[in-house]
């Protein structure tokens, strides 16, 4: 496990020295530095399972968030945001929640959130006619077990409730989704195969434009899908022709050491796992979205670390700077098989009044995580001298503000967030009790980035929460 | 031959008629495809009323009614003038133009056989010369005028009846013309005249007003009388247009009049506030403040403090008054602006109340699952069944490994919303057409075809067409023929063979959306319209086989007859005779009671030492084999899955049942043979088998397997924990079982109104432990009980019983099981979610099919001939 923060370079060695060619990615980080004064937007959803309950934030540094104290200059700490409207009677806030969380929508259906997520937002406004070619629209990555419904552990969604990107769960998935090569184009040997199957992918696009034209038979939403499709199949038509790839190209990271598919929920009953292949698992994750931004071929998506109401029982010495913070045997401690010795139960047994020291070591310890994952893109300056951290936005957030499943106002309430400066927008370096419900932050957000969309019901008067921006 | 009673076209008139039970029409008329119809039934009014209930309706204004005698079911035009509609008939207009089928219908009796011009008696037009279509009357006989892409804009060439087929007695008149310009006329149900006249009418006018008598700028009178005049966007059948002669000049008037709108704003706006925010306290078991706002008896009943709704008087219903002041919802966020306008305006209208009871098992998905309309991306599973039934390729393994899964969303992998795309789907795609091809000899397979071997426009033009008819699973237009041959060119060019270049084309066809996708029309004037017949033939294939239609449905989609009920019946009996229903109906199962979940567990070693994967392939294995056992093999009603008598275990899985460890020789039996249960009282139907019974947890959570009962079974809703309420499980010890802890919790006042709504249905299984073992006491030596009792979801009384086999009896019988699995397997048939709006048709088709005899295959029937198969929701241009 590498749990000291490693920079690119250190990175790409750690990886398995020739996982990933340096003079491509020296090429690549090169040619996508920005002119001074071109700043891209970014916008970027990190979501952490399970929530801070929300006497802990006020603990600020002191506590749980002492992870992010390093880079507390960068961010905004806000508390008392309100995510009550995203209840949905008859279940807990690991899902509407975390459905609500970047959208501060209730859920509409097991797989769909209420709107969009105010990346998905921000991406239209900054580029209504679409990505620039070679650019993966949306990234939408994560480390996850439980996985009974969707919402809890994509946090992208589009305009209509679905997702925005299908999950990239293993290290190897994200890569290729990133910087994979399709094995067709036009410097084949056999160069007249390639121009058929050129012509064939001509005759398919026409067919996907057909069902996307005015002509078409089908309807808004199915038109939505399609549209999807076509420009997936013009992503693949630009990586099949287009790529650069052979001397110095990527290869694949290492294969995935943890439990992934099916196997990674057994009927909700949790799973074991140690808290080095957690991290290790998670460092990777967060070194390959990092380099996929650092790259250019990433500006929008969401990266998770853990799904809402995640289930595992995990043991392990954990470490912070320097000094032992916990040991973690979740099973043992709560004297518990299956579902119920698993780390969730920390949170339905939060007390205010007692320690919660395993609780209190398993949010830390997430925020660990985060923070190497933003510190990671604090190491690359751009041209405006400011690094990508803090030239794009990062809005970190979680489903709830309590786990005890037992008053949906407390535990929608107080939900923690914490953003960057994106670009000098919005207010760093502080910790605000902002009292206010998350659809008028999220959507000052939208507005402070420029773009014209807004989040929920159209008729609803908003409420510009000022105090966040710069 | 008479048909069978009509296909009800349920929610077209006007949304849903809700609770109908019984035609709204006589039987022997159709009115799926209905878009004008008049019965001249009301002599006062000053207009003659569109009667098909769709909107906006086409009504007719006289403009001299002094020219004309009127009675009751005619309308006679005695001196020249015109009958006009009161604005453009675009509705029915745009629904010609889209689906490219018409039928037009007329009794009528004319003044003689002399009048010419020709005289007309019906028409869509402008003027003498612009029309879109006209019938009318030349002399002693017929002339109908069709304008499409080929024909001038008058409508030229017409069609015209033989002499003398015109006569002064009462006629019954029928014009169908279907999507490839098959037209028909029947004179008193015979076919009189067909003549192929292609063309499609997109060129349609949609300004034009539908006449009676005249053309618009007059110099064509028609005088005679009409009886009956409809109008379809489809060519009905023959056998369709015999119903209707025999049904006769009348048959329209058994019509119900047109919904009041106040019911539909009921059902639509109302019910949904209602059911989401007051009836899951207010329902008839919680009657908190002891009001049920479910039935309208009880909603209107004096409370003690007044009554809850009061007709036209906001101020003095209770209802209103608390929702004004936010007292209500009672602990949950209050109701929104928007909301309460609707119930303000509800109960100053009048308080419209059309519902029998409001369900709000239909709500849950009130603004989700059945508002938007999501095309449906073939399924990993139907992606592999359409390429073997379509190129006779197996694909399994490579598309398996290559294409990303199918994520499950509202307990089904096959939602349509969630069948989202990725690369991953597009490279796979491209790949899994290559290996599939590669498969192939694509010379041998076009010859199916067509045998010209030749690289010419028409020779090629001939082949792909059927090829594409048959992969692409309906007609090709020109544009996809021309895209095909532009491959087949890039081939010829490069020297290669006509092998070669069928090769190419397959592929792009196994990449076309149109493969890859089930694309239908969705487009028109958002009322529900038919679907044609190969979308058709496609619905029913995924249906029933979760696979493309095979050459016999084709055939009948080709041939225009598939959506006749006979035809549709006799398709549906064959396709379920075929293996690839009884697959299609495992995949249901594995994913309604998410069986694949099993392969995944992981309990404690320490607790479970028994445990192991073999044992959860045996729980898989128990399951489906059971399941063709009864649905299947002995063809019984779906309910006896409840408690029929009878298991296939191997001897492992029996022994773990017992709590007993196999010897190896009975480890090493993996073969599941059929045990009869009907002396042994601990198991027998889904219930007590340990695939469902794990659901639970390895504690055997009662919260969790009564909730599974309840939403799976009784489809009930509850709501969150209230506030402050300890939600922490509580273990069980000596002295307090899992059944005592559950009863704790329906003893707490704040907890019990839920809890004792779902947690008795898992009283039932208290003897079955965490992986399905039976025993008599837990391991701390509590004693173990199977009796309790339970409440249906609507109902106020619970039903007690004495034991888990009296449980299973009780749910086997119970409606509301019936209706719940009917509600699962219509979700699952069409990839979607249902609401409320679909709540009718499903209860149509559940009672439909246990009056049949409550089978599989009687609810497949009963599904694929309703309006939920035969009808698709459309969206406005």
């Amino acid at each position: 496990m590498k749990t000291t923060p490693i920079n690119r370079r250190t990175m790409l060695r750690g990886m398995g020295a020739t996982t990933i060619g340096l003079p491509f990615l020296e090429e690549m980080v090169s040619a996508a530095q920005p002119d001074e004064g071109d700043i891209p937007v970014r916008a970027f959803n990190v979501f952490f399972g399970l929530g801070i309950p929300k006497p802990l934030q006020s603990e600020g540094f002191d506590g749980v968030l002492e992870p992010l104290k390093p880079l507390r200059e960068k961010l905004l700490i806000m508390r008392e945001v309100d995510q009550v409207r995203c209840d949905e009677s008859g279940i807990n806030a690991h899902f509407d929640g975390a459905s609500g969380a970047f959208t501060a929508t209730a859920p509409n259906g097991e797989a769909k959130s209420g709107g969009a997520s105010l990346e998905q937002v921000i991406r239209r406004g900054a580029h209504p006619g679409g990505m620039p070619s070679g650019m993966v629209p949306t990234l939408v990555g994560g480390t996850y077990f439980r996985r009974s419904r969707i919402s809890r552990y994509v946090h992208s969604y589009n305009p209509d409730g679905t997702v925005a990107a299908t999950m990239q769960e293993r290290p190897r998935d994200l890569f290729e989704r990133v910087f994979g090569t399709i094995s067709v184009d036009d410097r084949d040997p056999d160069a007249r195969k390639a121009r058929l199957r050129r012509s064939l992918l001509d005759s398919v696009i026409d067919e996907y434009q057909y069902y996307t034209g005015k002509n078409s038979p089908l309807g808004s939403a199915s038109k939505t899908r399609i549209t999807e499709h076509l420009e997936r199949i013009r992503e693949y038509e630009q990586r099949a022709y287009s790529f650069e790839r052979g001397k110095g190209g990527p290869e694949r990271p290492p294969r995935s050491q943890v439990l992934h598919g099916g196997s990674a929920d057994p009927g909700g009953q949790g799973i074991d796992i140690t808290l080095e292949e957690l991290t290790t698992e998670w460092r990777l994750m967060a070194d390959l979205y990092a380099l996929a931004i650092e790259t250019d071929r990433v500006r929008f998506g969401s990266l998770t670390f853990l799904a809402a109401g995640e289930r595992i029982r995990l043991t392990g010495n954990y470490h912070y700077d320097g000094r032992k913070i916990f040991t973690f045997d979740d099973a043992r401690q709560q004297n518990a098989t299956g579902d119920k010795g698993c780390s969730h139960e920390w949170w339905h047994k939060f007390n205010e009044n007692r320690k919660n020291e395993a609780l209190r070591a398993h949010a830390h310890m997430k925020m660990r995580e985060v923070a190497y994952f933003l510190q990671r893109l604090g190491e690359t300056k751009e041209a405006n001298n400011r690094s990508i951290l803090e030239n794009s936005l990062f809005t970190l957030s979680t489903e709830s503000g309590d786990g005890r499943h037992n008053n949906v106002k407390r535990e929608l309430s107080g939900v923690f967030h914490a953003i960057t400066s994106a670009n000098g927008r919005f207010k760093t370096g502080e910790i605000l009790d902002v009292g206010a419900e998350g659809l008028d932050v999220y959507n000052t957000m939208i507005q402070a980035m420029g773009a014209p969309g807004r989040l929920g019901p159209g008729n609803r008067e908003g409420q510009i929460v000022d105090q966040i921006r710069a | 031959m008479r048909a069978r009673p009509a296909i009800l076209f349920l929610w077209a008139l006007a949304g849903i008629i809700a609770g109908m039970g019984s035609s709204p029409v006589q039987a022997g008329r159709t009115i799926r495809g209905l878009q004008a119809l008049y019965d001249f039934s009301s002599p006062s009014e000053s207009l003659v009323r569109d009667r098909s209930g769709l909107d906006p309706a086409i009504d007719l204004k006289l403009r001299d009614p002094g020219k004309v005698e009127r009675s009751k079911g005619s309308l006679q035009i005695r001196k020249p003038t015109i009958l006009e509609s009161t604005q453009p008939a675009s509705r029915l207009i745009e629904a010609v133009r889209r689906s490219g089928e018409i039928t037009v219908e007329v009794w009528l009796k004319p003044a003689d056989t002399r009048q010419k011009g020709p005289a007309r008696i019906i028409s869509l037009s402008r003027n003498s010369t612009n029309r879109n279509i006209t019938l009318g009357q030349e002399g002693d006989r017929f002339d109908l005028r069709f304008r499409t892409m080929r024909t001038s804009s008058n409508g030229l060439p017409s069609l015209a009846t033989g002499q003398r087929t015109l006569t002064p007695g009462l006629t019954h008149f029928v014009y169908t013309r279907d999507q490839s310009g098959r037209s028909r006329i029947f004179l008193n149900g015979q076919m009189t005249i067909e003549k192929t006249m292609p063309g499609s009418p997109s060129n349609w006018d949609p300004g034009y007003h539908l006449l009676l008598g005249d053309e618009a700028s007059g110099g064509r009178p028609w005088l005679g009388s009409y009886h009956l005049l409809a109008v379809y966007s489809r060519d009905l059948s023959p056998t369709e247009v015999v119903a209707h002669f025999k049904a006769g000049a009348s048959a329209g008037k058994s019509l119900p009049p047109a919904r009041d709108p106040r019911e539909l704003y009921f059902e639509d706006k109302v019910a949904p506030i209602l059911a989401n925010h007051c009836v899951q306290c207010h329902d008839p078991a919680t009657r908190k403040g002891k009001l049920d706002l479910s039935r309208r008896a009880t909603a209107f009943t004096p409370l003690k403090n007044g009554v809850a709704v009061i007709p036209g008087k906001t101020g003095e219903s209770l209802l209103w008054e608390s929702v004004l002041h936010d007292e209500m919802p009672a602990d949950n966020p209050p109701l929104d602006e928007t909301q309460k306008a609707i119930l303000r305006k509800w109960i100053e209208d009048g308080a419209i109340w059309s519902l029998s009871r409001i369900d709000p098992a239909n709500y849950v998905h009130s603004s989700g699952g059945t508002d938007q309309q999501w095309i449906q991306r073939l399924t990993v599973d139907e992606y592999i069944a359409t390429v073997q039934a379509t190129v006779d390729v197996d694909i399994s393994v490579e598309a398996r490994e290559i294409l990303p899964p199918d994520m499950r969303a509202d307990g089904f992998t096959n939602t349509a919303y969630n069948l989202s795309v990725d690369l991953k789907h597009v490279t796979s795609y491209a790949r899994l057409a290559e290996i599939i091809v590669s498969r192939m000899k694509p010379g041998e397979f076009a010859a199916r075809f067509s045998r010209d071997r030749r690289f010419t426009d028409r020779s090629m033009e001939a082949l792909i067409r059927p090829l594409g008819r048959w992969i692409l699973r309906g007609p090709l237009q020109q544009r996809e023929v021309v895209s095909y041959r532009g491959v087949s060119t890039a081939v010829a060019a490069t020297g290669g063979t006509l092998e070669e270049a069928i090769g190419y084309i397959i592929q792009a066809m196994l990449q076309s959306p149109r493969f890859i996708y089930r694309i239908e029309n969705q487009r028109g004037d958002g009322s529900p319209w038919p679907v044609d017949d190969y979308e058709l033939a496609s619905r029913l294939s995924y249906i029933i086989w979760g696979a493309s239609p095979d050459e016999e449905l084709m055939r009948a989609a080709r041939e225009g007859n598939l959506s006749e009920p006979e035809t549709l019946r006799r398709q549906a009996d064959r396709m379920l005779g075929d293996s690839r229903a009884i697959q299609r109906s495992i995949h249901f199962l594995e994913q309604w009671l998410n069986l694949n979940r099993l392969s995944s567990m992981q309990p404690d070693p320490g607790r479970f030492p028994r445990w192991s994967p073999q044992l959860a392939r045996d729980m898989h294995q128990e399951t489906i084999l059971f399941f063709k056992e009864v649905v299947w093999s002995e063809k019984r009603p779906l309910a006896d899955l409840f408690n029929a008598q009878v298991t296939f275990m191997t001897p492992r899985l029996a022994d773990h049942y017992r709590g007993m460890s196999s010897s190896r020789e009975r480890m090493r039996e993996t073969y599941a043979t059929r045990h009869d249960l009907t002396e042994n009282p601990t198991r027998g139907g889904l219930l007590t088998h340990g695939s469902v019974l794990t659901m639970g947890g390895e504690d055997a959570s009662m919260v969790t397997r009564g909730l599974f009962v309840m939403h799976n079974l009784l489809r009930g809703v509850v709501k969150d924990p209230p506030p402050e309420a300890d939600t922490t499980p509580v273990p069980v010890r000596p002295g307090l079982s899992h059944r005592g802890a559950a009863e704790h919790r329906i003893a707490d006042k704040s907890c019990g109104g839920c809890h004792s709504k779902f947690e008795p249905l898992a009283f039932a299984l208290e003897r079955y432990d965490g992986l399905g073992t039976f025993h008599e006491k837990d391991h701390h030596g509590n004693l173990l009980r199977e009796d309790g009792k339970f409440l249906v979801p609507g109902s106020s009384q619970p039903v007690s019983y004495e034991s888990t086999a009296e449980l299973m009896d009780l749910l086997a019988a119970n409606s509301r099981v019936s209706e719940s699995l009917a509600w699962k397997i219509c979700q699952f048939s069409l990839g979607r979610p249902l609401g409320f709006r679909e709540a009718p048709i499903i209860q149509q088709i559940h009672d439909r099919a246990m009056n049949e005899g409550g089978t599989w295959a009687d609810l497949m029937k009963a599904l694929v001939t309703s309006d939920l198969v035969l009808m698709t929701r459309t969206e406005p241009q």
